[in-house]
């Protein structure tokens, strides 16, 4: 019972644990959940935000770079219209290319290519030109004014392969006798130090392509040139200008304004994720505490409301469980309905339980009480017939003196065994029942034994149940002494306990056969079977009725020797006599 | 469960998901690259690569050499410096194959993590190594030696390498003696072996050139063999006569293709051997594991022809 109790008690409060924890992960998944969709979504919007923000201003830079190269094209236009021949030229316009270090070179152009005149400031042209990449004579014609082409390497100087792109423009008169174009051979240092120092997010960045998708300068362009890294050209180059998103990677565009060039910006929205990942971790955190605090809050609470009825209404089951008779409790005070209900049920039974015990109890009581009564009132007809026969024959013998003395016992015995209807009676009056009986036995034993009584006159007034004595004298002629072949003694006493329990002690010992002990339990256990009397068994469980398991009968017998049957009973005086 | 167990298990709880979100910020981790040298315009290109790699994985560089590229003993002390120094990883082109095993395989035992580009070293340790399959481009070379020649002609080939311990100088050349073995009319007349610098290369050229007047295909195996071949031919004025087939680019070997003194030359990317030298080196430190053996990068046969395309372009110039 104990270990199935505990087990119910126990799922409870996990089952209450559980439920809460559940509800708490429930709530943070769902708020994370929006939290992170929220989150991400503003992040993403963020990030398309600056990138294009990013990209916009790179191509102002690249415009205004476009627009100044232009006007350094112009610029070269005029100076050269002014120079007389060749070395003229290279003097004036070394200067140029060693104060703009992004201008590599100047290259005035024939009709076919043939260079007219060419300085870097530096080197000298070599002197067998093997191909020159910088002339193109169909860009060159392509457009009115200004072309720029793709990226190359510069190869007439001695001295390196630097990589170049070409400005050029069609002088419209000749120059230094028949040049035709004016091309500026221009490293990407400028740009480069826009296009560098762009970050967008973490990895994100920036390269501008031409109209077709070619890479003009790309801040990894050495990446891409050994093959470790490609850009999905072909991709970007069918996007519009404006910002696009597509498997987490935004691709901001915008085209300059002379439509020759795209700026392209890259950013990845993983590395944002990387970023999500800690923010979302964090808060994650964050509600788990929050929740965890909740949890504790209505935990606490639901502990209070529930358990704590639950356990005290427990605590008063078991304890109605051992001792149901002194059992006090009020419920209905709880402040959950349906706990309140049981509670209230509960002390309802326990009130009707109680109840109906006592009512058990007052029945059984009652019933015995009647029982006995019945009993009592009963007369041995065995011993009615002997004593009658005894009289008649003594009668017969004309020992009416001795007749009439028997009668006169048989009388009072009768008289004593009624005492109307009541149980308990004077020790006094039990003694003269008692000696009733020992008067008629004597005479029908013819003096096979003789009898003492010794009692202290105090305790004459004392109650004690009827009928106690007589059937212990009765057991002591039956089983002691009429087996003997000497004259048996019957002795009676009644004292005070001498323990200080203020209990009456009767004694009745006889000098007889004895008995085991065996048979002593045997009385005591066994109600007698021969003749209607009333036992000795029935004698003690009368008194333990009536005063409790202290009292009652003890036997204490020796073969041959004797036996001593001692009553102990409460000392009750005759006023008390109503409580019983 | 008691009010304190919910408490203590709360903070706990929340203690764990702080740390985990404070987590994450650990120092950078240090690669040294050891070079054979820090001089040619090879190793300028390598060193670009592992600077780009190091920017892009975030970790910290150093790139050194030798003086002097047959000084296995500065490259041992230089491996000893870099485990002293608590390198994570070290990325190594051996000068030596078997001189410098035991000194790779001390800083292996002290848990550096060795990645080896260009040129190998004799030990089963080493994680991973990055370059040319030389090989094939030695082979590429042979290719290259007798193109344009006429099934007929007799081809008599001269040899001019560097370092013999050296293991990427030897795999060309054994890759290169395989193909030309496969070519009925050639045949390798003599060979030389010059220290790996320019003045060595031009004069054991120069040797070879003058002892063997019928060499009419002379072929050098790397960066400094290929100038003092093309030195040689230009000095002797043999350009017309012998064709000259090298290795790697510089400018000089390149405007010598333009001119002619250079007939083909082998360019292997060294940029991509010093960035994924440095990227798979910072892999394993990292804990990724990537399979032990080989990573072959690309070489291209650059002739006159082809100069200046616009691949070739990309290959041969560095972008500065």
């Amino acid at each position: 019972m104990r270990i199935k109790r505990r087990k119910i008690s126990l799922s409870l409060s996990a089952l209450s644990i559980l439920s809460i924890t559940a509800a708490c992960v429930v709530a943070v998944s769902v708020c994370i959940a929006i939290f992170s969709a929220v989150y991400s979504t503003a992040l993403l919007n963020d990030a398309k935000l600056s990138s294009g923000q990013a990209v916009g201003q790179i191509a102002l830079a690249v415009n205004n770079n476009l627009d100044s190269m232009r006007q350094k094209l112009e610029f070269i236009e005029e100076t050269v219209a002014d120079c007389s021949d060749s070395e003229d030229f290279c003097n004036k316009i070394s200067v140029i290319t060693r104060m703009q270090k992004d201008i590599y070179a100047v290259t005035v152009y024939g009709e076919n290519g043939d260079i007219i005149a060419a300085t870097n400031g530096d080197t000298s042209l070599k002197k067998q030109i093997y191909k020159d990449l910088s002339f193109d004579k169909s860009l060159f014609e392509s457009a009115e004014g200004f072309t720029i082409s793709s990226p190359h390497v510069q190869t007439v100087f001695e001295g390196g392969y630097p990589w170049v792109i070409t400005f050029a423009a069609k002088s419209d008169t000749p120059v230094l006798g028949n040049g035709v174009y004016i091309a500026i051979d221009y490293e990407f240092s400028e740009i480069a130090k826009y296009i560098d120092n762009v970050g967008i997010g973490r990895h994100g960045y920036c390269f501008i392509t031409d109209g077709d998708g070619n890479v003009i300068y790309h801040p990894q362009q050495q990446l891409l040139f050994s093959g470790i890294k490609r850009e999905n050209t072909d991709f970007i180059k069918e996007l519009s200008d404006g910002v696009h998103f597509d498997k987490n990677v935004i691709y901001a565009l915008t085209t300059t304004q002379d439509g020759l060039w795209r700026v392209v910006g890259l950013s990845f929205t993983d590395e944002l994720a990387v970023e999500r990942k800690t923010q979302i971790i964090f808060s994650i955190a964050m509600s788990f505490l929050f929740c965890g605090i909740i949890a504790l809050i209505v935990l606490r609470i639901y502990s209070k409301i529930v358990n704590a009825p639950v356990r005290s209404l427990i605590k008063a089951m078991k304890s109605f469980e051992n001792q149901a008779e002194n059992f006090r409790y009020t419920g209905g005070n709880e402040s959950v309905a349906e706990l309140s209900i049981i509670s209230s049920t509960f002390e309802h039974m326990a009130k009707t339980i109680q109840s109906l015990v006592e009512r058990v109890h007052r029945e059984e009581k009652e019933l015995r009480k009647t029982e006995l009564k019945a009993l009592q009132a009963q007369i041995n007809p065995h011993f009615l017939y002997n004593t009658l026969d005894s009289i008649q024959w003594m009668c017969e013998q004309g020992k009416t003196k001795d007749a009439a003395e028997m009668v006169r016992a048989l009388a009072r015995l009768f008289r004593i065994s009624i005492s109307r209807g009541r149980e308990l009676i004077t020790i006094k009056e039990e003694l003269q029942h008692a000696e009733n009986y020992l008067i008629i036995q004597s005479y029908r034993y013819l003096s096979q034994f003789s009898y003492s009584i010794d009692a202290s006159d105090e305790l004459m007034d004392c109650l004690c149940n009827k009928i106690t004595i007589q059937p212990l004298i009765e057991n002591a002629i039956y089983h002691g002494i009429d087996r003997m072949v000497d004259e048996g003694e019957i002795k009676i006493t009644i004292n005070s306990a001498e323990d200080g329990s203020n209990d009456i002690l009767i004694t009745v010992s006889d000098n007889g056969v004895g008995m085991t002990k065996e048979q002593c339990s045997k009385i005591l256990s066994k109600d007698r079977s021969d003749s209607g009397g009333i036992g000795v068994k029935n004698v003690n469980d009368r008194l333990k009725i009536y005063f409790g398991e202290k009292y009652g009968l003890s036997i204490n017998s020796e073969l041959d020797v004797g036996t001593t049957v001692t009553v102990r009973i409460p000392k009750i005086d005759k006023e008390a006599q109503n409580e019983f | 469960m008691s009010f304190k167990k919910m408490i203590s298990l709360i903070l706990a709880f929340s203690l764990t998901a702080g740390l985990c979100a404070c987590a994450k910020t650990d120092s950078k981790k240090y690669i040294a690259v050891i070079a054979k040298a820090v001089n040619s315009d090879f190793w300028h290109n390598v060193n670009n690569g592992v600077l780009s790699a190091a920017t892009e994985y975030n970790v910290s560089v150093t790139f050194e050499g030798p003086e002097n590229e047959e000084d296995y003993d500065a490259q041992n002390a230089l491996i000893e410096t870099a485990v002293k120094n608590g390198a994570d990883a070290i990325v190594l082109s051996a000068i030596d194959y078997n001189n410098s095993v035991d000194a790779v395989n001390a800083a292996i035992r002290e848990g550096v993590k060795v990645v080896t580009i260009d040129s190998d070293v004799n030990s089963d340790a080493v994680s991973l190594f990055i370059g040319t399959d030389n090989i094939a481009a030695g082979k590429e070379a042979g290719k290259a030696a007798v193109d344009g020649f006429d099934v007929d002609s007799e081809i008599i080939i001269g040899l001019v390498n560097y370092n013999a311990d050296t293991d990427n100088g030897n795999q060309r050349e054994k890759g290169f003696r395989e193909y030309i073995s496969t070519v009925s009319n050639a045949r390798i007349a003599a060979s030389v072996t010059a220290e790996s610098n320019e003045v060595s290369a031009t004069a054991a050229a120069e040797r070879l050139l003058k002892q063997n007047p019928r060499i009419n295909v002379i072929v050098g195996f790397n960066e400094w063999m290929t100038l003092g071949v093309g030195n040689a031919v230009k000095n002797l004025g043999l350009s017309k006569n012998v064709r000259s087939v090298g290795f790697d680019s510089n400018i000089i070997s390149v405007s010598m293709l333009e001119t002619g003194e250079m007939d083909a030359l082998i360019v292997q990317n060294p940029f991509a051997i010093g960035y994924l030298g440095v990227e798979k080196a910072a892999a394993l430190i990292s804990g990724e594991s990537i399979p032990s053996g080989e990573v072959y990068t690309d070489v291209t046969t650059v002739t006159k022809k082809n100069l200046f395309d616009d691949d070739i372009q990309k290959i041969l110039f560095r972008f500065k």
